[in-house]
């Protein structure tokens, strides 16, 4: 066991999984000489789906801000302003190489349990729970950057362990340890919808990373076991279920966000009622431009429109997921495959939740649901996506020769 | 896949990540998205219509246009039932909770305002999970604005006024039970209102457009859907409201008269179409306030001290006012019923006119144990059938009904339409109860039979009785009892029109004819037991009822009788029959109980009227003219042979005091109405004396007797009742009692009856 001066305390490498990691391309040690333009089909559909998402926040918000603020374009040209400068944010991102993210991966990781610690402390109360921390002219989560923050660090870690992923000393526990104190602290504020997605997302990573099967199958089961034991032994899990299955049952309370959600949705119809039509975001709509807003998109687009929308994301998915396969090396790749992941769990919980195929919790849909910061770090998630495709070479010919030049610059 | 990585393998990122993020690939990009656009296909498309209609109710706010109520108009289109605009309030609990708007305040004003109890108000206002609770209806316009105004100075989202109907009956009680009333919804609840109440009600229309969820509304949409509803049908009925009131004031006089004590009820039926002129009951109500009873039975109620117990009263006290008893109540007809027996003997041939029977008082039935007996005990003796009928004599009528035989005699009653009810168009209506077929054909027990044949041992209700003597005496064909004569739509087109159509023949018109000369006699021949139902000038027809209630007598108790009188008029052409009935007259009032002596006037007196109405001129004969009353013609100034001759002319006799040439007065005067041949006094160039007189007890007397008593003392008479040319009518009521001393020439009203009827 030696350790590596490069690497920060806690990770240590031992001389065989160094040589074993040269020899699957590990890179991050690696000088970058010359970076190719960085993929078009991705940066493209983002902007598709950016430039939607924020005309959608026009049509949603423009009521609800009348009534509140006399302003119907108030919400609107907030928002156009963050994502152009998440634009900004994303072109410029894509020029930083991925590896300083594997270098400065537990600095992240710990800021980030920092960040976490304190918002029980410094964060604002909302609605009953502390999740924001006010900077001054906005707010942000610190839970959209644990998002992120366990995305390199996982990342990180698999690179780091290698073969060894197929442990449970190393394949399992570290990554559940820091799941663990991370929910742990996000349950505090408390913070349902976050914490699902981190665990959703950090056990992506650790499947991509090589943990064995068995161990999500086991761990699937036994969480089954105790969600089946909560819905029949807690009644507020249980009523949580039933508002679910008949969201009528309970319409002056949780019933009503769900219910007001699938009027939109359902009178949406094939065609729709047309941009900026719709009614239900007439004070009926809870959330009608953040969490709620595909349900205006709904009603609005129709079905065509929605499922065009669904479309461009699942292609901005496949395409990430393209981009991770064909990264130039197993950090880019595993950190583009938990970027990509987490874009997908959001929209899939986000579109599930408003046509109530999962109970209803609060989670933003990527680039629609209004939020300065949050849109800041989507559009900054896809600036390192696109720096990773800039290391991937344009034609499959030159990939061929690289990939030979590189493998006798390996050897040397 | 496998292909383009076999080379690069070796330089990429490890096989299993591959496969791996392959695996997401599928799940994450294309499995999951599958699945949420199945979930948006059904969402979207198979439940669209069920969300779009939810959400529309949802985003539209739906302003009532409550339907305007039919108005009943009576035939001569006199407005019975109109409506006229009132509010209503509602409060929207669930508005109250969501604007956080004070519920204590609003209730407590609520209370105040419309005068309702503060915490039944209170728990109306908390029930947040209701859009709708109903404060008060029918308020006036008035107390609506005053409402409105508080509504907006308070800015109060969940107090709503709407405009509602209000039911109103300009006649008060007249045809309270043909009209029924509303209830505070606006449904009809009884009579007309209720039979109708489809038709009346018509469709409510409403007006809708977008609101937002504040109810404010909504920017840059406009929405907005009109539909006009339809108002309700008008009722024209057969009902005239004058022969209704004409029928009201003399049953209400009989039951005032006679010390009543449970009521009765009068039919006016037309006999060719079956369509009701007037039909009242007793107990009786005012539509506009159905709730009240009268002060006399709620001082009897409020004696009541157990709580129940009173609210039970009060609850009874109005079933028994809302109850139509012409249709609901069922009945022993007694000897009215002898008209239908009549017909039967007459149409089957078992009698003729020519027939005769003897009544020594009893006759014996086959199957009957004791004999029967006749009213009159001593028996009618030798009679014809004219006679049998005048009289109303049991044993006769057992014997027309024996002959007639049980099978025919059931069939006819089928055939009358005794067994079913009428049909009539008041809900409510009720059936009657007769022996079945193997009881009543028995061949060895004939009481069931000899009974039936005056009436007894079975019960039908008033208005069947009606239909099925209408049908006898109008020809010989059968008519339905309704009292709507057309429909007529908010747009005025006629949506319904009762049936012209002649009904099935039930007994010949020659048969028909025989029947009305008979009953002519009843009324207007020596003898007859109807004669207090002739009205001079008119031919009337008609036959008395008294009939005991069985239950009444079994139970042990006192004797109580229904006496009844139909008659028909003009007997020779009939038009119009009138059923009269009074249930237990009072034992206290000295008057013979029976149907001759307290419904045969009371059907004269309505027809007195009602003839005269409809048109009818009385045709007096020189007997009439020698005993009406007529007009004291004005003398002054005439010379005495001219004063004695317009005297002689008007019907009266005169005696002239003083000398003189000229009349320089007379005694009464003029104008006066008072009985023909009565002495007019002429004073010549003489003072009048105006000392006072004396009345004499009239009672007794028949009216030639009184006339002359009344002349003696120097006053003079006029007469109601019977007719006076009747030499058995006797004076049964004087306006002055005996001894009073009014001034010489005054009137006193005189009240004739004829006591003949002292049986059935």
């Amino acid at each position: 066991m030696i350790r590596n001066p490069e690497y920060p305390e806690g990770f240590s490498l031992d001389s065989q999984s160094a040589i074993h990691e040269r020899e699957l391309r590990d890179y991050s040690k690696k000088k970058k000489k010359r970076r190719a333009p960085f993929d078009l089909p991705f940066f493209i559909l983002t902007l598709i789906i950016l430039s939607i998402g924020v005309v959608m926040v026009l049509s949603a918000s423009f009521a609800s801000a009348y009534y509140s603020s006399g302003d119907p374009t108030g919400y609107f040209i907030r928002q156009l302003g963050f994502a152009v400068l998440g634009i900004v944010a994303m072109l410029c991102i894509s020029l930083i190489p991925v590896q300083l993210y594997r270098r400065l991966s537990v600095y992240i990781m710990a800021g980030t349990l920092l960040l976490l610690l304190l918002v029980p402390f410094i964060g604002t109360e909302r609605g009953g729970a502390t999740r924001w921390i006010d900077l001054g002219f906005t707010t942000f989560q610190p839970s959209e950057i644990a998002k992120l923050a366990v995305i390199i660090c996982f990342s990180a870690m698999i690179c780091t362990y290698g073969k060894k992923m197929k442990t449970f000393r190393y394949g399992v526990l570290p990554f559940a340890l820091i799941l663990a104190a991370v929910v742990g602290l996000l349950i505090l504020e408390p913070h349902l919808s976050a914490s699902v997605i981190i665990i959703a997302v950090g056990a992506i990573m650790m499947f991509a990373g090589g943990t064995r099967i068995y161990w999500f199958l086991g761990v699937g089961v036994l969480a089954g076991g105790a969600g089946y034991i909560a819905v029949s032994k807690l009644d507020y899990a249980a009523r949580r279920i039933a508002t679910w299955r008949d969201p009528l049952s309970d319409l002056q309370g949780d019933g009503w966000q769900i219910i007001q959600s699938l009027y939109a949705v359902g009178s949406g119809g094939f065609l729709g009622l047309g941009l900026g039509q719709g009614r239900q975001k007439y004070l009926y709509l809870p959330e009608e431009h953040n969490d709620f807003i595909f349900a205006v998109v709904c009603e609005e687009l129709g079905f065509v429109g929605a499922a065009l929308i669904l479309i461009l994301f699942a292609l901005l998915i496949i395409r990430g997921y393209w981009l991770a396969m064909h990264a130039r090396d197993k950090f880019s790749a595993l950190l583009v495959t938990g970027i990509t992941s987490l874009l997908a769990i959001q929209v899939f919980l986000n579109v599930a939740v408003v046509t109530n195929l999962l109970p209803c919790t609060g989670i933003s849909l990527p680039f629609f649901s209004y939020g300065g910061t949050a849109l800041l770090l989507q559009m900054a998630e896809m600036g390192i996506v696109l720096s990773v495709s800039r290391d991937i070479p344009l034609k499959p010919e030159k990939t061929e020769t690289a990939a030979e030049t590189e493998k006798t610059e390996a050897h040397e | 896949m496998h292909l383009f990585w076999k080379d690069s393998a070796a330089v990429r990122p490890d096989r299993m990540i591959l496969s791996r993020t392959l695996c997401l690939l599928t799940v994450c990009g294309v499995v999951a998205f599958a699945a949420l656009t199945a979930r948006l296909w059904n969402v979207q498309i198979k439940d669209h219509d069920r969300y779009e209609s939810m959400a529309i109710e949802q985003q539209t706010k739906e302003t009532r246009i409550p339907a305007k109520r039919g108005t009943i108009y009576d035939r001569n289109g006199n407005a019975m039932a109109v409506s006229a605009t009132a509010y209503s309030v509602y409060i929207c609990p669930f508005e109250l909770k969501r604007y956080g708007e004070d519920a204590q305040a609003v209730a407590a004003y609520l209370a105040e305002t419309l005068e309702l109890d503060y915490d039944s108000v209170l728990k109306k206002c908390g029930d947040a999970s209701t859009w709708y609770k109903t404060i008060k209806t029918k308020i006036t316009p008035e107390l609506a604005d005053e409402l409105r105004a508080y509504i907006s100075a308070n800015q109060l989202h969940s107090l709503h006024i709407e405009e509602d109907t209000k039911r109103i009956y300009p006649y008060g009680t007249v045809a309270c039970h043909l009209l029924g009333f509303t209830g505070v919804d606006g449904n009809g609840l009884e009579g007309l209102e209720a039979q109708y109440d489809g038709l009346l009600a018509g469709e409510n229309g409403s007006v809708s457009r977008l609101a937002a969820g504040d109810g404010s509304q909504m920017l840059l949409q406009s929405y907005e859907a009109y539909n006009p509803g339809k108002d309700g049908c008008d009722l024209n009925l057969t009902v005239d409201l004058d022969i209704q009131y004409i029928a009201e004031k003399y049953l209400d006089q009989a039951i005032a008269d006679y010390d009543v004590q449970n009521g009765g009820c009068c039919i006016v039926m037309d006999v060719n179409t079956g369509g009701i002129l007037a039909m009242a009951s007793r107990e009786n109500y005012d539509p506009n306030d159905y709730l009240a009873v009268s002060d006399e039975v709620q001082a009897q109620i409020g004696s009541i001290t157990d709580a129940d117990a009173r609210k039970g009263a009060l609850a009874q006290a109005r079933l028994a006012q809302w109850r139509n008893r012409a249709i609901s109540d069922t009945y022993e007809p007694g000897s009215v019923f002898k008209v239908v027996t009549l017909a039967m003997g007459l149409e089957s041939g078992a009698v003729t006119e020519g027939s005769s029977f003897y009544c020594g008082g009893t006759t014996t039935v086959p199957g009957r144990g004791k004999p029967l007996r006749c009213w009159k005990s001593t028996g009618h003796g030798s009679q014809n059938l004219t006679e049998a009928v005048q009289h109303s004599c049991n044993v006769a009528f057992c014997r027309i009904g024996l002959s007639v035989g049980a099978p025919r005699f059931y069939d006819f009653v089928e055939r009358f339409g005794l067994f079913s009810k009428t049909g009539i168009d008041l809900p409510g209506e009720a059936g009657s109860q007769w022996w079945t077929w193997d009881v009543f054909c028995s061949e060895t027990n004939l009481s069931q039979l000899a009974a039936a044949s005056f009436g007894q041992t079975f019960n039908i209700t008033p208005v069947q009785l009606a239909a099925a003597i209408s049908s006898i005496v109008n020809g010989g064909t059968s008519v339905s009892a309704h009292t709507v004569q057309s429909v007529t739509d908010s747009d005025g087109e006629i949506v319904y029109e009762a049936s012209e159509e002649a009904g099935v023949r039930v007994v010949s018109s020659e048969t028909s004819s025989k029947v009305c000369g008979i009953l002519e006699q009843v009324v207007s021949g020596k003898g007859g037991t109807g004669r207090n139902a002739y009205v001079a000038g008119y031919r009337i027809g008609g036959k008395t009822g008294t009939s005991e209630k069985v239950a009444q007598d079994a139970a042990g108790g006192a004797k109580e009788y229904i006496v009844s009188f139909c008659g028909v008029a003009p007997i020779d052409d009939p038009e119009i029959l009138v059923l009269f009935l009074l249930d237990t007259p009072g034992a206290q009032t000295g008057i013979y109980i029976s149907g001759g002596v307290m419904a045969a006037p009371a059907v004269g007196n309505i027809l007195s009227e009602v003839l005269p109405y409809l048109g009818y001129e009385a045709q007096y004969t020189d007997t009439d003219s020698a005993v009406l009353d007529a007009v004291v013609p004005d003398l002054s100034g005439m010379t005495a042979q001219e004063a004695q001759q317009a005297v002689g002319e008007a019907g009266f006799a005169c005696r002239t005091v003083g000398r003189g040439g000229t009349v320089t007065g007379q005694l009464p005067a003029a104008g006066a109405e008072i009985a023909a041949g009565s002495k007019i006094l002429i004073y010549l160039d003489a003072a009048g004396y105006d000392s006072s007189a004396a009345v004499p007890d009239l009672t007794g007397m028949t009216f030639i007797q009184a006339r002359t008593a009344l002349e003696t003392a120097g006053l003079y008479m006029d007469t109601t009742g019977a007719w006076p040319g009747n030499e058995d009518a006797v004076v049964t009521a004087q306006s002055e009692e005996e001894g009073a001393r009014i001034p010489c020439g005054g009137v006193i009203h005189v009240t004739l009856t004829d006591c003949t009827d002292t049986g059935q």
